[in-house]
C-alpha cells in the first residue's frame, strides 16, 4: 500500500531524512520507534504534505501513485490520515461543524454525495460514544480547552469517522495516562482491517503493549537502522536506541 | 438648531472656538496619524455645513425623542446634558455646526425592550443625544450607509446609576465617502456601555469612542470587527478612562483586511489616580490578507493608580500556518480552509453580541463584506 525508497527530506535547509525505505501492506500495523530528533514527526508530515518539507531524493508511492504530487487534501480524500502529536486548537469553528466539513470535502473529491447535518450527527454520535467523547465536546471549538487526552481521542475520532486507507499515528500517546491510553488504544484496534494499513510512530515502546505492530522499524539519524518484530520493543526498552544506532553505523 | 437657546448658544460658541484652535485633523497629530482627515478633504480648513439625514423608523414605546433641530423648547434633560461633551476636534466641529440630531431619553427604572433603529444617510454634520436614566435599559442600533460625501456625526451618551446601554453600530462600505464620527459616554455608579462596531470602511473612516467609568461598578464592554477590502479604510479608536476604582473595562476587535484596504485599531485605556481595583483587558487583532493591504494597530495604556489589572494585546498576521495545514490535511481545500479560517476569527468577535438575532443581522453584513477582503468577488 505505501511503498518509500530512498527518501531524503530537507526541512529549512537541514537535511533531516537521508535515505529512509520502508514499505508497509494492506493490512498491516507497522511502528516506528526512535529517538527525539531522529526524523519521526519530519516522516508524518512528509507524507502528510506539509509544506516546507522537501523531499530533495527518493519516492514515496501510495497504492501506485506519486504522492508528493498532492496537495494535503488531495491524499486526505485518497484515504491518508495523519493523527497529529499536537492538534491545532481552532477557536470559533465548532467540533462538529469541523468534521462535518472534513467529512464532507472528501466525499466530495471522490465523488461521494454529501452528508446532511443530521446523518454526520447520527454517525460522529455513534463512533463517539466508544471513544468517551461526550457531545458537549463536540459543541465545543474544535481542541479549545481539551485537556491533552481528550484532543488525541479527537484524532482517533475522525480516524473513525474518515475510515482511511493508510492512518499515521504521531506519538498519539503523548502526554496521555495509562486509561486515556488504554481508550485510544481500543479505539485503534477497532480499525484494523484487511484493506487498512497503520504506521504508528512513538518514542516509546509502552503504546505497542496495547497496540501490537506486525513489523516494527527504528528510525535514528534519518534512517531506518534497524528492523524486526514485535518483540523489537522489548530489545529496545532493555538497552536503549544507543545499541541499535551504533550497530547501524 | 437654528432657533435661540441661550443656554446652547454658550456651549455652541465654546465648541466653535475649541475647532478654530484644533483646526482639522492630519496626519502629523499623532492621534490621527493613520487617518488624514485634512487632506482627504483637499485641504480645506472649514467643513460645509449640509445637513444629514437621520431617521427612526419606529420609536419603540418607552422611548421619549426630542429633534434637536428647534432647541427653543428643549426639556431639562437635554439642556441638562446636550452639548457637554465635544473634546475632540471634530466632535466640537460637528456640536458648533449641526443643524439636525435627535434626543432619546428613556427615564427611571424602565427597560425598553424593542431596539431604537437610527440610521444616518447622506452629508455634513449631526449630533445625538442619548440620556438612560438611573436602572433605564436601551438597545440602539445605529447604521451608516453607503452615502456619498464627507459626513460628521458626534454622539453623546450619558447613562445613569445602574443604566444599560447596548449599542450595535454597522457601517456598510462606503467607498464614496468620508465618514466621522465621535462618540462620547459617561457611565455613573453600575452602569453598562456594551457596544459591537461592525465597520465595512469607507474612503476615510473614522470612529472615536471615548468612554469614561466615572463610578465605582461602570464597566464597558466593546467588541468590533472590520472587515476591508478594494481601497477602503477604517479607523476604530476608543479612550477608555477608569476615573474611578472597581471599574472594568474589555475589548475584542478582530480586523481583516485584504486589497489595498487599510485598517486602524487606537486603543487608549486610562486608570486615573486612585482608580484602584480597576480591571482593563484589551485585545486587537489583525488578519492582514494581501501585501498591498495594511493594518494599524495601536494600544497605549497610561496607568496613575496602584493596584490595577491590564492586559493587552495586539497581533498583525496572516493564518496560522499550523491551523491551516491541520484543515487541509483533514481533507478541507485550501480555499475552504481559509475562509473557514477567516470566519471563525470574526466570529469570535461577533459571538460578543448577546441578542441573536442582532448577531445574525451584523454576521449577515460580515458574509456580505468578506468576498472584498478576500479579493474573491465583488
Amino acid at each position: 500500500m505505501l511503498e518509500i525508497k530512498n527518501l531524503h527530506v530537507v526541512v529549512g535547509g537541514k537535511e533531516i531524512l537521508k535515505g529512509l525505505t520502508l514499505s508497509i501492506a494492506a493490512g498491516q500495523v507497522h511502528a516506528i520507534m526512535g529517538p527525539n530528533g531522529s526524523g519521526k514527526s519530519t516522516l508524518s508530515y512528509v507524507l502528510a504534505g506539509r509544506a516546507g518539507y522537501e523531499i530533495t531524493q527518493g519516492t514515496i508511492t501510495y497504492r501506485g501513485e506519486d504522492l508528493n504530487l498532492l496537495p494535503p487534501e488531495a491524499r486526505a480524500a485518497k484515504g491518508v490520515f495523519l493523527a497529529m502529536q499536537y492538534p491545532v486548537e481552532i477557536p470559533g469553528v465548532t467540533t462538529l461543524t469541523f468534521l462535518k466539513t472534513a467529512l464532507n470535502a472528501q466525499r466530495r473529491a471522490r465523488g461521494e454525495s454529501e452528508f446532511d447535518a443530521m446523518s454526520v450527527l447520527k454517525l460522529v454520535r455513534k463512533k463517539a460514544a466508544a471513544l468517551k467523547i461526550s457531545e458537549d465536546m463536540l459543541k465545543r471549538a474544535l481542541n479549545v480547552g481539551f485537556s491533552g487526552g481528550e484532543k488525541k481521542r479527537l484524532e482517533i475520532l475522525q480516524l473513525a469517522l474518515f475510515e482511511p486507507e493508510l492512518a499515521i499515528l504521531d506519538e498519539t500517546d503523548s502526554g496521555l495516562d495509562i486509561d486515556a491510553m488504554k481508550v485510544v488504544a481500543e479505539g485503534v484496534n477497532a480499525l484494523r482491517a484487511p484493506n487498512r494499513a497503520m504506521l504508528v510512530i512513538t518514542h516509546y515502546q509502552r503504546l505497542l503493549q496495547f497496540i501490537v505492530p506486525d513489523r516494527i522499524h527504528v528510525l535514528a539519524g534519518g534512517k531506518i537502522v534497524a528492523e524486526g518484530g514485535k518483540e523489537l520493543a522489548h530489545e529496545l526498552e532493555a538497552k536503549g536506541y544507543e545499541h541499535l544506532a551504533g550497530k547501524a553505523a | 438648531m437654528n432657533a435661540v437657546a441661550p443656554w446652547f448658544d454658550v456651549r455652541r460658541a465654546e465648541a466653535a472656538e475649541r475647532f478654530r484652535a484644533l483646526g482639522l485633523p492630519h496626519r502629523r497629530i499623532e492621534d490621527w496619524k493613520y487617518t488624514d482627515l485634512k487632506a482627504a478633504l483637499d485641504g480645506a480648513n472649514d467643513v460645509e455645513a449640509d445637513t444629514i439625514g437621520w431617521e427612526i423608523a419606529k420609536l419603540p414605546t418607552g422611548v421619549e425623542l426630542f429633534d434637536l433641530a428647534d432647541l427653543s423648547n428643549a426639556p431639562d434633560w437635554v439642556q441638562a446634558h446636550f452639548g457637554k461633551a465635544a473634546t475632540g476636534a471634530m466632535s466640537a466641529a460637528s456640536l458648533a455646526t449641526a443643524r439636525s440630531g435627535f434626543a432619546v431619553r428613556v427615564t427611571k427604572n424602565l427597560a425598553v425592550n424593542e431596539a431604537l433603529s437610527v440610521a444616518f444617510t447622506g452629508a455634513g454634520h449631526a449630533r445625538g443625544l442619548i440620556v438612560l436614566e438611573e436602572g433605564a435599559a436601551l438597545t440602539l442600533c445605529e447604521t451608516r450607509t453607503a452615502d456619498v460625501g464627507f459626513s460628521n456625526i458626534g454622539i453623546e451618551i450619558v447613562l445613569g446609576a445602574n443604566a444599560h446601554l447596548t449599542h450595535i453600530r454597522t457601517a456598510e462600505p462606503a467607498p464614496k465617502a468620508i465618514q466621522v464620527e465621535d462618540v462620547s459616554i459617561r457611565a455613573a455608579r453600575d452602569a453598562s456601555y456594551r457596544a459591537h462596531l461592525m465597520n465595512c470602511g469607507a474612503s476615510l473612516s473614522r470612529l472615536t469612542l471615548r468612554v469614561t467609568l466615572k463610578e465605582a461598578g461602570a464597566e464597558a464592554k466593546i467588541s468590533g470587527v472590520s472587515v476591508l477590502g478594494d481601497s477602503l479604510h477604517a479607523d476604530v479608536t476608543t479612550e477608555i478612562y477608569h476615573a474611578a476604582g472597581h471599574t472594568q473595562s474589555k475589548q475584542l476587535f478582530k480586523h481583516v483586511v485584504g486589497g489595498k484596504a487599510r485598517t486602524v485599531y487606537q486603543g487608549k485605556i486610562t486608570v486615573a489616580e486612585g482608580a484602584d481595583k480597576s480591571d482593563s483587558r484589551q485585545t486587537a487583532k489583525a488578519l492582514v490578507l494581501g501585501e498591498r493591504a495594511e493594518a494599524d494597530l495601536k494600544p497605549e495604556l497610561e496607568i496613575f493608580a496602584d493596584d490595577v489589572k491590564c492586559a493587552h494585546g495586539a497581533a498583525v498576521g496572516d493564518l496560522d500556518a499550523d491551523s491551516l495545514f491541520y484543515l487541509r490535511a483533514r481533507g478541507i481545500p485550501e480555499a475552504e480552509a481559509r475562509s473557514l479560517l477567516i470566519r471563525a476569527f470574526l466570529e469570535e468577535a461577533v459571538a460578543e453580541i448577546a441578542d441573536e438575532a442582532i448577531r445574525a443581522s451584523v454576521w449577515h453584513s460580515v458574509e456580505a463584506a468578506l468576498p472584498r477582503a478576500m479579493g474573491t468577488g465583488a
